[in-house]
């Protein structure tokens, strides 16, 4: 196994044309890039990527997966992209090592857990697996967890999510570009675009830092920078709010958690990854920016918030922290759109801290809406204009409860 | 992320002390010509920008006063208004 390396994909040269240019080489790039070749033979394809694939949340995220939101409209894409990963994984033949542990969303209070109740029926309406559980089945899932009634916030109960769990994020990045490039995309790494240009409301070319490229069809595909993409290329508001999200991990330890488990109380989720370390993260730091800064002020957070939930982790060191960026609308859903409101730009943006999950399953369908150019019906709600009809979709996330907009 | 603010009334302080009140939109719009595009812009449309923007805060952990500020959003430092003379940068 050492020594003899091969590359996972080919790096090409910039041509002067492509079929479709897809701006941002994450996850919802590379799985749009991958499917369009696959499913619909459109192998012209370039994805432009300013610094190296995976660079940003793809590769920042804590890899948690889940289908466990409250909408009608979200859960259907969710539970799909939850379906999806072992067939990814043979797809791609590639380990993307997925560890269905399941999900625990633990509630502290009684309007916490009416709000799980309301999930878990949504859930499982739609054939999701989703459960209550009362405080002693929570200590039975995770026997770290104080349900004694002396921390701050007591257990009042939790919503169990058995078929969620964690996918290796990096995995998915590699085994996505592997895939695409071996059906002939090409993935330009390093290469920052500078430039859309627009006649007679259509894309017709993409300015680079190592040149122009005409093209029909354009996919915003930046994740945290979709916005300021769309802005400063464009001209086009998005409603985005660009936040910092934090995410840390402990020194390694026996397996001690085996399952994912958050509160929204403690503004606290954790999971313990295969290398036993504590993986773990809460909400945003609430204003715009684009640094990816971490800060004391949010270990100290952290550490407080998981040490009350799980006592033994007392006096576990923080090995390392970093941050990513999560492109929050004000409905905590994204947006994908398509020739709107120019012919040929296509958008998949708006994903905030949960642009992972379905990543792989969202390229699917942006692929068909890029090579169709009809909106398939999965993502039809999912319009930018559903905020100008009032639309807003009513999801609000299962751990953190607060944007710069409430 | 370390981010201060100054405060017309309290001067620089941390920035957790604030909240953020989101993009200055300038105007609202008129009633009159009220259209559902109108009001959707002004209420949600940001610009996103990666760089220097006009923005609102309250000192909400002090004495709650609302003012706007200029902020550079990929170094997340506060700066002087680009529109006047640099000379005035503020402490």
């Amino acid at each position: 196994m050492f020594g003899k390396f091969k590359r996972l994909w080919a790096k090409q040269p910039l041509k002067k044309s492509y079929d479709a240019v897809i701006i941002g080489g994450g996850l919802h790039g590379l799985a749009t890039a991958f499917f369009l070749a696959r499913n619909y033979a459109m192998t012209d394809v370039a994805v432009i990527e300013k610094r190296y694939i995976g660079y940003g949340g793809a590769g920042r995220n804590t890899a948690i997966v889940r289908a466990n939101q409250r909408t009608q409209e979200n859960l259907p894409l969710y539970k799909e992209g939850l379906d999806f990963w072992p067939i990814l994984t043979k797809e791609l033949d590639f380990n993307l090592m997925f560890y269905n542990c399941g999900n625990l969303n633990l509630a502290h209070s009684e309007a916490a857990l009416k709000a799980l109740r309301l999930q878990v029926t949504s859930a499982q309406f739609h054939g999701i697996n989703s459960q209550l559980v009362d405080p002693k089945e929570c200590k039975a899932l995770i026997p770290a967890l104080d349900i004694s009634d002396r921390p701050t916030y007591p257990i009042f109960g939790g919503m169990y999510h058995p078929p969620g769990g964690i996918v290796r994020h990096d995995a998915v990045v590699w085994g996505l570009a592997k895939g695409a490039a071996k059906l002939g995309v090409h993935i330009h790494q390093q290469t920052e675009v500078t430039g859309i240009e627009v006649e007679n409301q259509k894309i017709v070319s993409v300015d680079t830092s190592n040149g122009k490229i005409s093209t029909p069809r354009v996919l915003n595909a930046a994740g945290g920078y979709s916005a300021a993409v769309s802005y400063h290329m464009l001209g086009i508001r998005l409603p985005i709010s660009v936040l910092t999200i934090q995410a840390m991990v402990t020194h390694p330890l026996k397996p001690l958690l085996n399952h994912v488990v958050s509160s929204g109380a403690y503004h606290v989720y954790a999971n313990q990854t295969l290398k036993g370390e504590i993986a773990t993260g809460s909400h945003m730091d609430p204003w715009p920016n684009y640094t990816t800064q971490t800060s004391a002020y949010y270990i100290k957070h952290q550490a407080e918030a998981l040490t009350k939930l799980m006592p033994c982790l007392k006096g576990v060191k923080f090995m390392r922290s970093w941050a990513g960026l999560a492109d929050m609308t004000p409905d905590m859903a994204p947006i994908m759109d398509g020739n709107y409101p120019l012919e040929g730009y296509y958008m998949d943006c708006g994903w905030g801290y949960f642009g992972f999950k379905s990543s792989a399953v969202t390229g699917k369908y942006m692929a068909q809406f890029m090579a169709t150019g009809e909106c398939p019906d999965i993502l039809k709600p999912f319009e930018l204009r559903r905020f100008e009809h009032h639309r807003l979709m009513g999801e609000t996330p299962a751990v953190v409860e607060y944007s710069p907009n409430n | 992320m370390s981010l201060t603010i100054t405060c017309p009334i309290c001067g620089k302080r941390n920035g957790y002390e604030f909240r953020y009140g989101g993009e200055d939109k300038e105007k609202r719009p008129e009633e009159d010509m009220f259209t559902s595009r109108a009001w959707c812009s002004y209420v949600h449309m940001n610009k996103s920008v990666a760089g220097t923007q006009k923005e609102w805060w309250c000192h909400k952990d002090g004495c709650g006063a609302w003012f706007a500020i200029y902020r550079d959003t990929t170094t997340n430092l506060e700066v002087s208004d680009p529109n006047e003379d640099g000379s005035k940068a503020k402490a």
